[in-house]
């Protein structure tokens, strides 16, 4: 097995090559940093790396396997943290220079659960400047580039978790996911992620963008590996007030359980459409994933998409009121700390009013009614991940999202669980998703679907060029 | 929502909210702005006198820890 081949295992195959003793936590983290060194100086996915404490990690997570000790399947596993997750003495930026020197004395919810199951730290991931507004070409630290096409954007705002696990520099990492940030870098960078149902993850120590809208989750290189990760940060946690009580089910004993009679609702009309539509070559590539689903018995129902469509504009006012609300007090001191991207998106939140903002709670409950009520005819909804494959950096168009449909916003709004899946790509060669939203806390559906489709194709084997 | 406000009126808005804002700044946050308060009015038209919002507070809520 070369260097490459071992960085590009899924978790669920290091995990049973380190049972096997084919390799140990120390070589698959070496390899992990030796990569990072080879390739990152140009997809700058990486903003701190902590080779010195995942040394350390997996010489512990060595001698604890060798001893019996094991904390299941990601245990001895490096994985990379996006760099809004707290880390009790490592700096954590949010990608910017408000933060460029914070080390906190603390580990967020999810980040300590993941250090509960034994994996280790490779590193924090760079994103958009504190998950907002488009690439942070001038933020303190370089914007990610796409490992598939080093010209084109990886997507956000989990942009180096998407970056480095399409580039084989992790096994696994941790998003967040406010609008699309952990959908739309999946999409882009051709791997997987899944933006969980809302309270499902705690969102405590994650530093926030907008509270109501926030979500915590997992992206990986397979199906398997996201519903490993989820596994291991999910349940209930007191710190976190919209943290839910509903129980944690087995995520991969529903893997393999298939999509028979499953019923597929497509929300095309009114919404596919919208603007300047949905990229032709995306909409393509998105109807053969369909055909595919139909093949393995899914049934394809078309339903109305306007409600999906609506999303967008209450999704947009909640999050710019609530960015604003966060960092008032910095826009009011030192607002040229920010890159002007996030600077100028936050800003709009100064000049609408609290009943603006209400009004956009309001209609959010109108619209989670009208769009949870398709589940009287369909079991979930099937989306493209992005509206367009990711732009070339020299063509980005902050107004982009509100040229093409949305198609990430309606499951932040109404806090359903929704995955990206790898689905085909452009004649450009550049990845395409595939996104399945489901009933609130069935994320073993989301993954059951995936799963269903990841194994009857082969996108998910592709690997870029670097 | 009464209009599009003018450079003038974000002017005066933000010396209010506490902002130091220079002109050129302003002028390129007031087209954001204003499709940002015509999005906020159009969906007041999705809601009747009966809507809540979806945030609501709940008194059950006691084991609620702050955050940092």
């Amino acid at each position: 097995m070369t260097a490459g081949d071992l960085c590009y295992l899924t978790i669920s195959e290091a995990a049973a090559g380190l049972r096997r003793k084919d390799f140990s936590p120390v070589e698959l983290t070496k390899a992990c940093l030796a990569r990072i060194e080879t390739f990152d100086g140009r997809l700058h996915a990486f903003i701190t790396i902590t080779a010195e404490l995942a040394l350390k990690q997996a010489r512990e997570a060595e001698k604890e396997l060798h001893s019996g000790n094991d904390h299941g399947p990601l245990h001895g596993i490096p994985i990379a943290l996006k760099d809004l997750y707290m880390t009790k003495g490592i700096r954590t930026t949010c990608h910017s220079a408000v933060l460029e020197n914070w080390i906190p004395d603390h580990d967020a919810t999810a980040v300590a659960k993941l250090q509960e199951a034994g994996t280790i730290l490779l590193g924090k991931l760079g994103m958009h400047e504190f998950a907002f507004g488009g690439p942070s070409v001038d933020a303190l630290f370089p914007a990610v580039k796409n490992p598939w096409n080093t010209a084109h954007i990886p997507g956000g705002s989990s942009s180096g978790s998407g970056a480095a696990l399409a580039a084989g520099l992790c096994y696994g990492a941790l998003g967040s996911d406010t609008g699309g940030s952990i959908r739309t870098p999946s999409s882009h960078c051709g791997i997987v992620g899944i933006k969980p149902t809302y309270g499902r993850v705690s969102r405590y120590g994650v530093v926030p963008l907008s509270w109501s809208l926030d979500h915590a989750g997992p992206m990986a290189r397979s199906v398997g590996d996201c519903a490993i990760l989820l596994q291991a940060i999910a349940g209930h946690d007191s710190k976190d007030p919209a943290s839910a009580t509903v129980a944690v089910s087995d995520f991969r004993a529903q893997l393999k359980d298939g999509i028979k009679g499953l019923r597929v609702g497509v929300p095309r009309a009114h919404w596919f459409d919208e603007n300047k539509g949905t990229d032709p070559e995306t909409e393509a590539v998105f109807n053969d994933a369909l055909k595919i689903l139909e093949g393995l018995g899914a049934v394809i129902v078309e339903i109305d998409g306007k409600p999906f469509s609506i999303t967008r504009k209450a999704n947009q006012t909640i999050l710019v009121c609530e960015a604003y609300a966060y960092h008032e007090k910095t826009l009011q001191t030192t607002p040229m700390k920010f890159g002007t991207s996030v600077r100028r998106r936050m800003l709009e939140g100064a000049f609408l009013s609290a009943a603006d903002y209400i009004t956009a709670q309001r209609a959010r409950s109108v619209l989670n009614d009208q769009i949870r009520a398709n589940f009287s005819r369909v079991d979930v909804f099937a989306v493209p991940g992005a509206a367009r494959p990711p732009e070339a950096f020299e063509s980005v168009d902050p107004n982009e999202q509100n040229l093409r449909p949305n198609f990430t916003n309606p499951f932040n709004l109404t806090g359903l669980p929704a995955i990206a899946v790898p689905c085909g790509f452009t004649p450009g060669n550049l990845p395409v998703g595939l996104q399945i939203a489901a009933r609130p806390f069935e994320e073993g559906t989301c993954f059951r679907v995936a799963y269903a489709y990841e194994q009857a194709t082969e996108w998910h084997k592709k690997r870029p060029a670097l | 929502m009464a209009g599009e406000l003018t450079l003038e009126d974000l002017s005066k808005m933000a010396a209010r909210a506490g902002l130091k804002l220079a002109e050129d700044e302003l002028q390129k946050l007031l087209p954001g702005v204003n499709r940002a308060l015509r999005q906020a009015a159009e969906l007041r038209q999705l809601v009747t006198d009966c809507t809540e919002p979806a945030s609501a507070f709940s008194a059950l809520k006691v084991d609620k820890v702050s955050p940092p």
